[in-house]
């Protein structure tokens, strides 16, 4: 190797990294373009994990994806990428990757208690078929279900959708997002009428302050941190507040820490409304014309099976959701409680850091983007959480304008795009309809062109709901795409895989690589992932963005697309809709359920003639015509002229994404303020015109305790979470060797103090155990989580300790989505003398 | 003896008062040198290092420094270290797209 070379390698690597940073190097000549051939065909993709949705490049070589760098072209990361998109070009080659389908045999034939062994699609289909056809009969749609994934791409969310609810007229469909931000989208529409943020990443450069409210996002969201760092670095006043229960890589790098008590934050924000009102910070102007006040129904229990004696015992856990019209003195009356003294001892924040913090609320002057992700989401008033924070932003008129702004951020790259906007949820349709209105629902059978009264109206059961009717016996025929819900879910071993190996439910589980779950599935169907099929996904900020099918997948592995598009030809409207709606429309009569929604004239409308030349695209080519195109086209006439406003198809593989409403070719960076947003109306100012009224809700609620707190026994709060180097439950990243080596098996965070006192020494192995059950895990006392005395952090993509047997099933009695940031526990010596038999 | 070496270059945001002792720090971690970027508090990095786990293990490192607000990868390429195998095409990762 000559060192020459080596220097203008360096060089070219320099000139990246300046450019990215936007520095300028000193004298010598920058030039990134090679003088060498190159062989590698590049294209653009969304990373495939967190819902940021940075840019990526990616370099194929010889039919595998050999290389990956961040995209400069892209606004999200302008270049940069964390460590996990970094390694990107790995995740798809992990040496254990699926390549057949597997079901569970014995004797040649399919048996629950047999062994998995390797079959054909069609034994595997007809498998499932058969059963799926039994269940239908006996016992009707609501016994079949699915667990689908906010990592679907919108055209697999998309067609789960009309399988589910047209084809089998369930929606018992829920995603794993119900457990990562339902919270914030349930809060969006009870305080806007319209899902997803106002606002977008561009506020990163417009604030004067930054609070995150449960985020770590120096490891979770490195890259959206490092535009918030990159801010407080160019401008003197800009100061940044992290609110956490225990101190990570996020607080120590922030101006102010503000360590609470696990739940308290409730009593927090509704300590800096009283402020503001007290002060005389309220934007009376902008209150009196844009803003409704209500109270929210209180005592509303824990999401707990109704017969747990917390549920039996709330006063409003049926109708948890209800809220009643108040004003601003009613507001004002229930948070005058929540004084700085009572704010202090709710949550053992110091005065001086609660007073500094809701002084920047306060300041008329101050523009404040307001961060949250699991922490507030996560939590069983995880809406009201949602709601107080939008209250401080309305009674100040700190919104829907650059740099002042609520944000929230999300876990998974298309949680918004598909989970959100198409409406896997167990309630929605797609662009924000729901499954309970009759209009919603005859419109939707209007687009996708079927007969009147098809729709079920009845909600479906939600993702702990799902776990809970499976361990029941009440849902029988369950397929499980794109998660690793075993891993993942809540209080799983009581509540979660009872249910999978329950002897009267077939659980079918598809997936790129062995899991927990698939482990203990009946089928597993083998998946092609991210660039191995064409694909769409929704971030954060309300950006579409689409990536070509750059390889091939491994083996006999098919994208869920082509799963879910295949196994709707094994059904006919016969078989799975009611007599009286084909006696109604007996055209239908005889067609597969494949040729009702996806032959419908609209799906197939485009020939594969219109795909761009030099790229695979397998489902299209199997089923005759551009599949993708042909969903995408018939999701986007929901939301066209509602104010989802999508661009062309074909305008998306061009751009590095365009946030939506996308009207006349434009997208919109802020809604709902006039002269940013095309559909607020001329000398209005302000139109929240998700609701009639076209006013926001400001949600008065007030602090309750968790569902479970330490007490003499189980004496410790436990709160699980995330690493940077791995994603979720670690099924992808746990594949790159640099990433497992980086932070190999899951450890208890615990205060020194606690060690000491249970008499633990760093390192030593111990049981963490709960009411439900324990895990084994090592003690750390260093490293980057610092918790609080009294407090223990486990992170849960460790599939050797899975800690979710140990959390409670608890969720927000309204969003549905489960609380793993609080329950109690105890944490012993793993082989204590007393312990030994 | 590992058979190839990695070029990959970093952004390192810190506080603008520390750029000066971070960037000496960084200077001192082997394989590392700083290109430019102390006064705007964003340290242009590059790295040179013989396997991929070692960025990982240097980023963290870099992470924890005091006064370094966030570390982030933007460029990595590596060559198998025989000239010749380089210089005949070998394999080039990580570089930038035309």
């Amino acid at each position: 190797m000559e060192l020459s070379r080596r220097d203008m390698m360096k060089a070219q690597a320099a000139a990246a990294a300046a450019a990215a940073a936007n520095v300028t190097l000193p004298a010598q000549a920058q030039n990134i373009q090679l003088g060498e051939e190159l062989r590698l065909k590049w294209d653009k993709a969304p990373c495939r994990f967190c819902g940021t949705g940075c840019g990526v490049m990616v370099g194929v070589k010889d039919g595998r994806v050999v290389a990956t760098h961040g995209d400069m072209r892209a606004e999200v990361n302008r270049g940069l990428n964390c460590v996990k998109g970094y390694f990107l070009s790995k995740i798809m080659y992990g040496a254990d990757r699926l390549t057949r389908p597997l079901m569970r045999m014995r004797n040649g034939r399919f048996d629950k208690e047999g062994e998995l062994q390797p079959v054909s699609w069609d034994q595997a289909f007809d498998t499932m078929a058969a059963y799926w056809k039994r269940v239908l009969k006996e016992k009707g749609p609501e016994a079949v279900g699915m667990f689908g994934s906010g990592q679907w791409t919108l055209w697999e969310g998309y067609a789960a959708s009309k399988l589910m609810r047209a084809g089998f007229r369930s929606n018992n469909l829920d995603p794993n997002a119900r457990h990562c931000m339902a919270s914030a989208a349930v809060a969006f529409i009870r305080t806007f009428g319209m899902d997803e943020p106002m606002g977008c990443y561009d506020d990163f450069e417009h604030a004067d302050a930054f609070v995150l409210w449960g985020s770590n996002m120096a490891e979770m969201h490195p890259i959206l941190w490092t535009r918030v760092t990159d801010r407080r670095l160019s401008a003197e006043h800009v100061r940044i507040h992290t609110l956490s229960t225990y101190e990570h890589r996020t607080t120590d790098l922030s101006d102010a820490a503000v360590i609470f008590k696990p739940g308290s934050d409730l009593a927090i924000l509704n300590y800096i409304a009283n402020h503001i009102i007290r002060s005389g910070a309220v934007n009376r102007e902008f209150v009196e014309k844009h803003v409704n006040f209500r109270l929210a129904n209180t005592d509303i229990g824990y999401g707990l099976r109704p017969e747990h004696v917390l549920e039996q015992r709330a006063q409003h856990a049926n109708d948890a959701q209800v809220s009643q019209p108040a004003d601003f003195d009613a507001y004002a009356r229930l948070v005058s409680e929540y004084t700085l003294d009572r704010a202090y001892e709710l949550s053992g924040v110091p005065k001086p850091q609660l007073e500094a913090l809701a002084k920047l609320y306060a300041d008329p002057n101050t523009k404040v983007m307001s961060l949250w992700t699991m922490g507030f989401n996560q939590h069983v008033r995880g809406v009201w959480a949602n709601h107080m924070v939008y209250n401080l932003h309305l009674l100040t008129g700190k919104i829907s304008e650059p740099g002042n702004s609520p944000f929230s951020l999300t876990g998974q790259p298309s949680a918004c795009g598909t989970a959100r906007e198409v409406g896997t949820f167990s309630h929605r349709l797609p662009a924000d309809m729901l499954v309970a209105n009759p209009e919603h629902r005859k419109h939707a059978e209007h687009l996708w062109k079927l007969p009147d009264g098809l729709l079920p109206g009845k909600i479906g059961f939600h993702a702990v709901e799902q776990d809970r009717m499976l361990k029941d016996g009440k849902l029988n025929a369950y397929w499980i795409m794109c998660n690793n819900n075993l891993q993942t879910a809540p209080n799983t071993g009581n509540e979660t895989y009872p249910g999978y190996r329950n002897p009267q439910n077939l659980i079918v589980c598809s997936d790129p690589y062995p899991t927990v779950t698939t482990m203990a599935a009946d089928i597993v169907l083998p998946t092609a992932m991210w660039v191995e099929k064409e694909g769409a996904y929704g971030n954060a900020e309300r950006r579409t963005h689409f990536w070509h099918q750059l390889v091939d997948a491994p083996g006999e592995a098919r994208s869920d697309l082509w799963q879910l598009m295949e196994f709707s030809k094994r059904f006919t409207t016969d078989e799975v809709w009611p007599a009286e709606i084909l006696a109604r429309a007996p055209e239908y009569r005889g067609k597969t359920l494949h040729d009702v929604l996806f032959r419908n004239g609209q799906v197939d409308r485009f020939p594969l003639a219109e795909m761009a030349p030099g790229y695979e695209n397998r489902e299209s080519k199997e089923m005759g015509f551009y599949v993708q195109k042909g969903l995408f086209e018939e999701y986007a006439a929901f939301g066209r002229g509602h104010g989802h406003d999508l661009a062309p198809f074909d305008t998306y593989h061009e751009v590095r994404g365009l946030r939506w409403p996308v009207v006349d070719g434009k997208e919109t960076r802020w809604r709902y303020r006039e002269g940013l947003d095309p559909y607020v109306e001329k000398g209005t100012g302000i139109q929240f015109y998700g609701n009639p009224d076209k006013r926001a809700n400001i949600m008065g609620a007030p602090y309750e305790p968790p569902a479970e707190a330490p007490d003499a026994e189980y004496d410790l709060w436990l709160v699980t979470g995330r690493v940077l180097e791995h994603w979720h439950s670690g099924s992808m990243t746990l594949r790159v060797p640099e990433l497992y080596k980086a932070f190999p098996g899951a450890v208890l965070f615990m205060h020194p103090e606690d060690a000491q006192k249970r008499g633990l020494r760093r390192g030593q192995e111990v049981r963490i155990a709960s009411r439900r059950g324990e895990i084994r895990s090592r003690v750390e006392t260093r490293g980057r989580n610092k918790v609080p005395r009294g407090v223990v952090f486990v992170p849960f993509f460790d599939a050797s300790q899975l800690i979710n047997k140990v959390t409670l099933d608890a969720t927000d009695p309204i969003s549905k989505q489960s609380d793993f940031k609080k329950c109690a526990v105890k944490v012993v010596a793993a082989t204590t003398q007393a312990a030994a038999p | 003896m590992p058979d190839e070496f990695h070029i990959s270059s970093l952004v390192v945001h810190c506080r603008r008062e520390s750029a000066a002792d971070v960037a000496t720090a960084l200077r001192a971690m082997d394989g590392m040198e700083v290109h430019g970027g102390v006064p705007e508090g964003k340290l242009v990095v590059t790295l040179e290092t013989t396997t991929e786990s070692e960025i990982v293990e240097r980023l963290n490192q870099v992470q924890l420094l005091a006064g370094v607000l966030a570390a982030t990868l933007v460029y990595h390429q590596f060559e198998p270290t025989s000239r010749r195998e380089a210089s005949t095409g070998g394999c080039r990762h990580g570089t930038l797209a035309p």
